[in-house]
């Protein structure tokens, strides 16, 4: 059987801490939100329900669901498609292909076009700016004290890279630092998985409330979580077959 | 429809029912010039200690040609496990902070005050300090070396020495304080006064059966954030989780069962659960004895002959009783606190069912508040009661790791500083209302075999703005590394009168920050965690560690290291203007201790001085019980020394088999853990006495409402509150962010992104939380601008409405209200703007008064809500 990589999130580990995000926001070298796009590729919503003193709190984990039915792939009009499945059912984007127009965006159900226009919590595909360079923030040469502070645009090129914090890999696919114009979402750290490593929001969760691994394989460990609990998914109704699986909840279950 | 690469120009007008961020263009015609970094290594792991709150996690940094890009936990460390929390990542936001203070720089507007602008120009290190030693050398010339001042914020634990430590008593002032008593410190009054231990508590969470987590959310903040994350999810699935805060944290979201105390009523709490854990029998018999005839005598309201129960590792648990608990029945704590009577009588049960393998986890809340010392011994001494003190599961004193002292600098203190040395200190310690006595009892055996006592006092951080007020002249020059009071300390505003007029005052600095606006000159400080050099000490998970923080890729702009760097370099300057004793006690006295070698410029000293302090764990000459580390070189590589495991039981007394003598070793004066503390009783005799006073006159003046012996047991004293309830109606609770790196983080834009991973929080916002019942009584709906106000401020923020805060409460994280620092932390840096609105503006400067500790919490702030 071929591989199906997804990733468990199990919510009684997670403390909603924000690593995982930052993490990515590290290894990938996402810019800053700016025109309705988060580029965050790990994120969070949250469900708040009850009334005082009878509240609950559940913090929840998003990323790309890597879906096996992706209508993001689907929507692609590339030949070879810009967005396509792995042969291990990671859900990849390949930066040359891309033409940045954005269908991939609109067709995801777990993404928006403009979050700040729909009032998203948050966007699974991102896009960004065709115009304006990918992270304008190290790219403004403003010095808040002129002569004394630094500006983003000295810090980047004395660090010598854009960001100046960039973390530079190599995927056949994919950029370390995206060009402009073009699409760009989670794609489960593929440069990472393909030398045996995790994603590295998994790495990171100080939790250990993320477990990724091969879900076709019934011995790996998210296989043998989904197989004890009892799994949510989000947007069932959409019939993604999303591969990102949440178990247990936020608050410890035992009633005392 | 597919569409191929070379068909792009075709399709573009056939897709404009597609949204497109600007113009679409081929990539492979848009190259960024990023992409030109390309190939580079692999990268390095190189660590270092995270300094964003007090754990100060071992962490490592991947490092790809010069640039810092990754952060994890040091994979050796036993305190986080190799994880950090989402602290840890934003020090790569901050080292690359685009607002960084590049060079040193001095302000040419000579008028001072919020809102000026200091109109700075850069000049060089050597013009800066050139500057700074003549002003100091005025003072010398003009006998009065004790108007100089320094004050830290945040620091290195063994560098501390030598800025801190040293440089106004070699110079000759008193006035070095540090920021510690803003914080936390009322919470070591609750283990110092009942078992001797004046510092931060740790825990054996592996094991924990039951954890109550009172008045803290250690999945967010508070001294040991991966281990607690790291263990809490298994502590749900053994035992049971309960959790006391007035409101819903991240630890309340997943606790079992959340206990929505009225803020301030946490001694009420703690009284009622010890009253049922006694009248139910529910007590360690272990840890604290038992009747002698086995019987249970506690009865709700009924006195107890001390004779008829025998203690073990415990004094006064009868004392305590007939003092305070016999009437503090859960009925009487459920009208104080409101929390229903059953649930106190079930959350202590459930805490006696877990017995010496439940932690009470106490937390700022407890103790920070006016009169938080009680509070403060009140729910520690619950540990007491349970027996889980050092046990399987329980709560612990904090491991170390050895470091090595400093030489001595006795014989470079000369007459004048000697003399002026002696003056008196600014924040009013020690005074008749302010005993300040954090430490307990100092002993010191003299040669002749008699002990000498004294009283250890701390420092009273935020009453040295009252002090500056009061006596404007008292500080001429005054120096400031890595502090920020006029953000960071409650009642703000004082902060800002006091610093206009202080003549002289040099900031060291990575941003900025609104200290920085009345400063003379600014200095660019290191980024300690990424930039300097230096040893770190502290424990968690019962080890202790000692970790290097040192510069991990070549520093972008011209910082030096505040504590030893700067030092060095004003000494030097100094001497050529005829004051060489500190110079010389640094290049006299300090030693590396691989060759022997003195240093002989500032980066030669700070290598040295963190040789010296972490030598024992390295230089083999004795062997360490915990990891074992070949030499510098190895430390260096691996960044860390772990300590052995803590033992359990470790202070446990015995009785000597020949002496038939109790032999303890906590370190209270019976060496026993003590209900009724003798300790608190003789350090409160000795500073009586030393005004010539009572001790209820004493209690009295500072603020309390325990009189005779109450004052030495555990016990309930009501909330203190500014702002009667009819003016301002809303009690105010303030927390920490997770975020939070000290209030050092705001100005990344990774902190303002997630600020949502505060419970109930908004990202690039900052919310007050409001009931929704009060909500629909004020007509403020989420969204709404409003303005809180209490008797002494006002600050502007976001209505949300919520239902994680009881009526009449309203809760507001701390961190946001920036008015400088910088273009993200700001509103608008130019026009001092700030986001949202700093809750240090809103809650007056007051005390609790016997641990010198500001206070944050407890309820002391009512405020009244507008919608604007």
């Amino acid at each position: 059987m071929p591989k199906q990589y997804g990733m468990v999130i199990d919510l009684q580990r997670c403390v909603g801490c924000g690593a995982c995000a930052l993490a990515c926001k590290t290894e990938n070298n996402t810019q800053n939100r700016a025109n309705g796009q988060t580029f965050n590729w790990a994120d969070f919503i949250y469900r708040e329900e009850g009334k005082f003193p009878k509240v609950s709190y559940t913090a929840i984990p998003v990323l790309c669901n890597h879906c096996s039915d992706a209508p993001c792939v689907k929507a692609c009009p590339v030949n070879p498609k810009a967005m396509f499945k792995t042969a291990d059912g990671i859900t990849m984007h390949n930066d040359d292909r891309c033409l940045g127009c954005r269908r991939c965006q609109k067709a995801c159900p777990y993404s928006s076009t403009d979050v700040t226009r729909d009032g998203a919590a948050y966007s699974v595909i991102s896009a960004s700016d065709a115009r304006e360079g990918v992270h304008p923030f190290y790219r403004d040469t403003t010095e808040l004290i002129p002569g004394c502070t630094t500006s983003g645009a000295e810090t980047a090129g004395k660090a010598g890279g854009l960001p100046p914090h960039h973390h530079h890999y190599d995927h056949p696919d994919y950029r370390s630092v995206r060009n402009k114009g073009l699409t760009e979402k989670c794609i489960f750290c593929e440069h990472r998985v393909k030398k045996g490593e995790l994603p590295n929001c998994v790495v990171a969760c100080p939790a250990k409330a993320r477990i990724f691994g091969d879900l076709n394989d019934a011995a790996s460990e998210p296989a043998k979580l989904l197989k004890a609990h009892k799994a949510m998914r989000l947007k069932v109704e959409k019939k993604t077959r999303p591969n990102v699986a949440y178990i247990r909840s936020f608050r410890g279950e035992k009633k005392i | 429809m597919k569409i191929k690469r070379r068909d792009f120009l075709k399709i573009t007008a056939a897709t404009g029912a597609v949204a497109t961020v600007g113009l679409p263009k081929l990539n492979a015609f848009a190259q960024s010039g990023a992409e030109k970094a390309a190939a580079g290594s692999a990268g390095e792991w190189v660590p270092s200690t995270c300094q964003g709150c007090t754990a100060w996690c071992p962490t490592e940094f991947l490092v790809q040609d010069g640039r810092i890009t990754k952060v994890r936990g040091n994979q050796l460390s036993k305190a986080n496990g190799g994880y950090v929390c989402p602290r840890g990542h934003m020090m790569i936001q901050q080292t690359y902070d685009p607002d960084r203070v590049k060079v040193p720089m001095k302000r040419t507007n000579p008028a001072k005050g919020r809102g000026i602008d200091p109109k700075f120009v850069p000049i060089t290190w050597d013009e800066a300090l050139d500057t700074i030693a003549d002003r100091m050398m005025e003072l010398r010339k003009a006998n009065e070396p004790h108007k100089f001042m320094y004050m830290r914020g945040r620091y290195s634990p063994t560098s501390t020495d030598i800025a801190y430590g040293t440089v106004a008593k070699i110079f000759g002032s008193p006035h070095s304080y540090s920021h510690s008593a803003i914080c936390a410190e009322a919470e070591k009054m609750g283990s110092g006064y009942t078992q001797g231990f004046f510092g931060y508590r740790d825990y054996d969470l592996a094991k924990t059966k039951c954890l109550v987590v009172w008045g803290c959310d250690p999945l967010s903040s508070n001294r040991q954030v991966p281990n607690a994350i790291a263990k809490f999810s298994d502590i749900l699935d053994r035992g049971t989780v309960i959790a006391v805060d007035p409101r819903m944290s991240t630890t309340v979201a997943k606790a079992h069962d959340w206990l929505p105390i009225k803020p301030g009523e946490d001694g009420a709490l703690a009284a009622a659960i010890a009253h049922v854990l006694l009248t139910e029998g529910m007590w360690s018999k272990e840890f604290v004895g038992d009747f002698k005839d086995g019987k249970n005598l506690f009865k709700a309201g009924a006195s107890v002959d001390e004779a008829a129960f025998v203690e073990k590792q415990t004094h006064g648990v009868v004392k305590w009783w007939n003092l305070e608990l016999k009437d503090k029945t859960p009925a009487w704590a459920a009208k104080k606190t409101l929390i229903p009577e059953d649930q106190i009588i079930k959350t202590a049960r459930s805490m006696g069912k877990a017995g010496s393998a439940c932690a009470v986890w106490m937390g700022p809340g407890v103790a920070m508040n006016p009169r938080g010392t009680y509070a403060s011994m009140a729910v520690y001494a619950l540990n007491g009661i349970l027996g889980s003190i050092e046990t399987e599961g329980g709560v612990f004193q904090s491991s170390s790791a050895p470091t090595e002292k400093f030489p001595g600098f006795d014989n470079y203190v000369d007459e004048i500083a000697k003399k002026s040395g002696k003056e008196k200190k600014l924040d009013g310690r020690g005074a008749k209302d302010m005993p300040a006595i954090l430490g307990g009892i100092d002993k010191v055996k003299e040669k002749d075999g008699t002990v000498k006592e004294s009283l250890k006092v701390g420092v009273v951080t935020n009453n040295v703005a009252n002090g500056m007020l009061k006596n404007p002249d008292a500080v001429k020059v005054f120096i400031g590394s890595w502090c920020n009071f006029n953000f960071s300390c409650t009642g703000a505003e004082r902060w800002d009168k006091a610093m206009a007029k202080v003549p002289f005052f040099v900031h060291l600095t990575t941003n900025a920050s609104e200290m920085s606006q009345f400063a003379d000159i600014v200095l660019p400080a290191t980024f300690a965690p990424t930039e300097k050099l230096s040893i770190i000490t502290n424990m968690a998970n019962l080890h202790g560690h000692m970790s290097i923080q040192q510069s991990v890729a070549k520093p972008l702009w011209k910082v030096k290291s505040e504590e030893t760097e700067f030092v060095w370099l004003l000494a030097e300057k100094l001497k050529a203007r005829g004051f060489a004793n500190l110079i010389d006690y640094f290049a006299t006295e300090f030693k590396d201790p691989e060759t022997g070698k003195t240093p002989t410029n500032a980066a030669e000293f700070e290598e040295i001085a963190a040789k010296i302090t972490s030598q024992k764990v390295w230089n083999g000459k004795e062997k360490m019980k915990g990891d074992q580390i070949s030499g510098w070189a190895e430390f260096r590589k691996k960044g860390i020394y772990n300590s052995e495991t803590y033992k359990y039981k470790k202070n446990w007394g015995k009785e000597n088999p020949e002496t038939k003598k109790f032999e303890g070793h906590f370190k209270t004066e019976t060496k026993k853990f003590e209900f009724y503390s003798e300790t608190l009783k003789k350090a409160l005799k000795m500073h009586a006495d030393k005004h010539k006073t009572t001790i209820d006159d004493v209690l009295k003046v500072s603020g309390y409402e325990a009189q005779g012996e109450l004052a030495f047991v555990p016990h309930y004293e009501s909330p203190k509150r500014h702002g009667s309830e009819k003016e301002y109606p809303f009690t105010f609770i303030d927390y920490k962010s997770r975020l939070n790196r000290e209030g050092r983080s705001a100005n990344t834009t990774w902190y303002q992104e997630f600020k949502k991973v505060d419970v109930g929080d908004d990202a690039w916002d900052d919310v007050v939380k409001i009931n929704p019942a009060d909500g629909k009584k004020l007509g403020i709906k989420t969204g709404d601008t409003v303005r809180l106000t209490s008797t002494t401020g006002s600050i502007v923020a976001k209505a949300k409405l919520w239902e994680g805060v009881r009526p009449g409460t309203v809760a507001k994280c701390f961190g946001q209200g920036h008015w400088a620092y910088g273009k993200v932390a700001a509103k608008d840096y130019a026009k001092a703007l700030p986001r949202g609105g700093n809750n240090n503006e809103l809650m007056p400067d007051d005390y609790d008064r016997l641990s010198g500790s500001t206070a944050r919490n407890g309820g002391f702030t009512g405020v009244k809500i507008e919608k604007i």
